[in-house]
C-alpha cells in the first residue's frame, strides 16, 4: 500500500516536472546558478589549500655545518632532531650532492665550471634540510638548533633568510581559510535562499491545485510527496549542469593553475575527484530542492 | 447524523458569521440551506467538514465532536463525506477519469479497483463517453457532474453541496438537483446551501433558512421564503 502511493506520487511529480516545462526550466536555471557560484567557491577554496600545501612542502630550513664535521656527526644530529614532534622530515645534503646539485641548477654554466675548476676543492658545505609539519612552527625548530648542544658545529641556518617568506605564507593561509568560510557561507545563503524563492512561487501558482487535493481527502503528505519529488528532479537536473559549467570553468582557469597543484592543474584536480564533486554538488542539490519544495507547500497545507 | 449545538462562529473583526445554531440532521434527509449571500452558509457547511473550527458550541458528525479530530486525520474523516461545489474545484490537469480516479488513488485503492468503480459512477452521472475529457473541454453542467461523481465515489454517508447550481444555466441546475435527489434516494444524506429559489421550490424538501448568521425558519416540506 505505502509503495504504490510513494509510487503514485513519483509518477505525479514526474508529470508535473515535465507538464510545467517551463516553470520546471526556470527553476532549473536558478538552482543550477546557485549550486555553481557555491560549487566554484568551494572548488577555488579546495585549489587554494591544495596550492597552499604544495608551496609549504616546498618550504625548509636548511644547517649548513661547518666543514670539518664528519658525515658520521651530522647523521648523528640527523637521529636526534627526529625526535622533535613539529619535524617532519629531515634529509642530509653532503658537499658532493650539493655540488651536484648546484651545477645542475646553474645547466652546467660553463664559467661556473672554470671557476669550480680553478678553486679546486669543493666550496659548498653539508647541510640538513628540515621541513615541518606545519609552516609555523620553523621559528621554534630554528630556535630549538640554535639552543642544541651542537650549535659549535653549525656554520649557518638559513631561517632568517626564508622568515619573511615562511610568515607571509602563514598570513596567506589564515586569510584564505576565513576568507573561504565566510564566502562560502555567504554563497550557500543567497543559493538557498533564491532557490527557496523560486519554488515558492512555482509552488504559489499551484496552489488551488493543493487546496481542491486536500478538500478530495488527500493527506497533507499525499500533497507534498509530488512536490518534493519535483524538488529531487530540479536538484538532479541543476547538479548536471552545475557540474557542467564547473568543468568548462575548471578549463579554463586551468592554464593558470599549471604546476601549482600537485594533481598538476584545476583541470585534471576536478577529474581526479570527479565522483566527489559531482556527488556533492548533487546532494546540495536534492537538499535544496527537496527543502525548499517542503517547506514553501506548507504555506498551503494549513500545518 | 450531524448536530450543531449552540454553535456560533466569529472571524476575525469581530464578524459574527454564526450565532447559536441548533440543528439536527437525521440520517437519509435532504436538507436545504437557504439565505442570502453572507447568510452563513458556507461557514456552517464547512463546519461539518471541519475546514474551520467553532468560536463556541459543538458540532457532531455521527455523534462524534468533530472538533476533536487531529488535523493530520482530517483527510481520513473528510473520505466519509462527499463535497460538491460552485466553482466544481476540479484539477484542470487532469481528465475526468482522473479526476474522479485521484479521489480514490488517495485513499490506497489499487488500479484494478479503480478501474473498476470510476466507470460506473461515470455511468451514474451519465459521463461515461467522455471519461478522456479534459475539465475546459465541458460545460459547466458537465463540470459539476463530474465533481458529483468525484464526490459520489467513496459512498459518502453524507453529500454537502455548496451552491452547486451557482454558475449553471436553468436546465442545468435542474439535473444537478435530480441527481441529487436521486443519490439521497438511494439513502444518502444531502445537505444543500443555495439561494436559487427554483431548486429549494421543485426539490420540495426541508428548508432551513439562515438569515445573518441565525436560523430564521426550518420547515419539512418547505418553499423558498427569503
Amino acid at each position: 500500500m505505502k509503495f504504490l502511493k510513494i509510487w503514485r506520487t513519483f509518477k505525479e511529480g514526474l508529470k508535473n516536472f515535465s507538464r510545467h516545462w517551463w516553470l520546471s526550466f526556470a527553476t532549473i536555471i536558478i538552482l543550477t546558478l546557485s549550486l555553481y557560484v557555491v560549487s566554484v567557491a568551494a572548488l577555488l577554496g579546495i585549489a587554494a589549500n591544495s596550492i597552499i600545501k604544495n608551496i609549504q612542502d616546498k618550504i625548509n630550513i636548511s644547517v649548513y655545518f661547518n666543514p670539518e664535521v664528519s658525515e658520521k656527526e651530522i647523521l648523528k644530529i640527523k637521529d636526534d632532531l627526529k625526535i622533535y614532534q613539529e619535524i617532519k622530515s629531515v634529509e642530509y645534503i653532503s658537499q658532493n650532492q650539493a655540488l651536484d646539485e648546484f651545477v645542475a641548477s646553474e645547466n652546467n654554466d660553463p664559467i661556473i665550471n672554470q671557476a669550480l675548476e680553478e678553486i679546486d676543492e669543493n666550496p659548498l658545505l653539508s647541510s640538513l634540510v628540515i621541513t615541518a609539519h606545519n609552516p609555523n612552527q620553523y621559528e621554534i625548530i630554528a630556535q630549538a638548533v640554535e639552543g642544541s648542544g651542537f650549535r659549535d658545529k653549525i656554520n649557518q641556518i638559513n631561517y632568517e633568510k626564508n622568515k619573511a617568506t615562511i610568515e607571509n605564507l602563514n598570513k596567506i593561509v589564515g586569510l584564505t581559510e576565513k576568507a573561504g568560510l565566510i564566502l562560502g557561507t555567504i554563497f550557500l545563503l543567497i543559493a538557498v535562499l533564491i532557490t527557496f524563492n523560486t519554488i515558492r512561487l512555482n509552488m504559489y501558482s499551484r496552489k488551488k491545485e493543493f487546496e481542491i487535493m486536500r478538500l478530495v481527502g488527500a493527506s497533507n503528505l499525499y500533497v507534498q510527496m509530488p512536490s518534493i519529488f519535483e524538488g529531487i528532479f530540479y536538484g538532479i537536473c541543476a547538479a548536471v549542469s552545475a557540474m557542467a559549467f564547473l568543468l568548462i570553468t575548471a578549463r579554463l582557469i586551468a592554464p593558470l593553475t599549471k604546476g601549482a597543484l600537485q594533481e598538476g592543474d584545476l583541470l585534471s584536480f576536478c577529474f581526479q575527484y570527479f565522483w566527489i564533486i559531482f556527488a556533492g554538488i548533487i546532494m546540495l542539490g536534492i537538499i535544496l530542492g527537496m527543502v525548499s519544495s517542503f517547506i514553501a507547500i506548507r504555506r498551503y497545507l494549513k500545518i | 447524523m450531524i448536530k450543531f449545538e449552540k454553535v456560533s462562529k466569529v472571524f476575525l473583526g469581530d464578524f459574527v458569521a454564526l450565532e447559536n445554531i441548533n440543528l439536527l440532521i437525521k440520517k437519509g434527509e435532504f436538507v436545504s440551506i437557504v439565505g442570502h449571500s453572507g447568510a452563513g452558509k458556507t461557514t456552517l457547511l464547512k463546519l461539518i467538514y471541519a475546514e474551520e473550527q467553532p468560536t463556541s458550541g459543538k458540532v457532531y458528525f455521527k455523534d462524534r465532536d468533530v472538533s476533536t479530530i487531529k488535523k493530520k486525520h482530517v483527510p481520513y474523516f473528510r473520505r466519509n463525506i462527499g463535497m460538491v461545489f460552485q466553482d466544481f474545484k476540479l484539477l484542470s490537469e487532469k481528465t475526468v477519469f482522473e479526476n474522479v480516479a485521484y479521489a480514490l488513488e488517495v485513499a490506497g485503492k489499487s488500479n484494478q479497483e479503480i478501474s473498476e468503480e470510476v466507470p460506473g459512477i461515470l455511468d451514474i452521472v451519465g459521463l461515461s463517453n467522455k471519461m478522456e475529457k479534459y475539465p475546459e473541454q465541458l460545460s459547466g453542467g458537465e463540470q459539476q457532474k463530474v465533481s458529483m461523481a468525484r464526490a459520489l465515489i467513496h459512498c459518502p454517508s453524507v453529500i454537502i453541496a455548496d451552491e452547486p447550481t451557482g454558475n449553471l444555466d436553468p436546465t442545468s441546475s435542474w439535473e444537478i438537483v435530480q441527481l441529487l435527489i436521486k443519490i439521497n434516494g438511494m439513502g444518502t444524506t444531502v445537505i444543500l446551501a443555495t439561494h436559487d429559489k427554483e431548486v429549494v421550490n421543485k426539490a420540495n424538501k426541508r428548508v432551513v433558512v439562515l438569515e445573518k448568521g441565525k436560523i430564521a425558519s426550518d420547515i419539512k416540506k418547505g418553499k423558498y421564503t427569503v
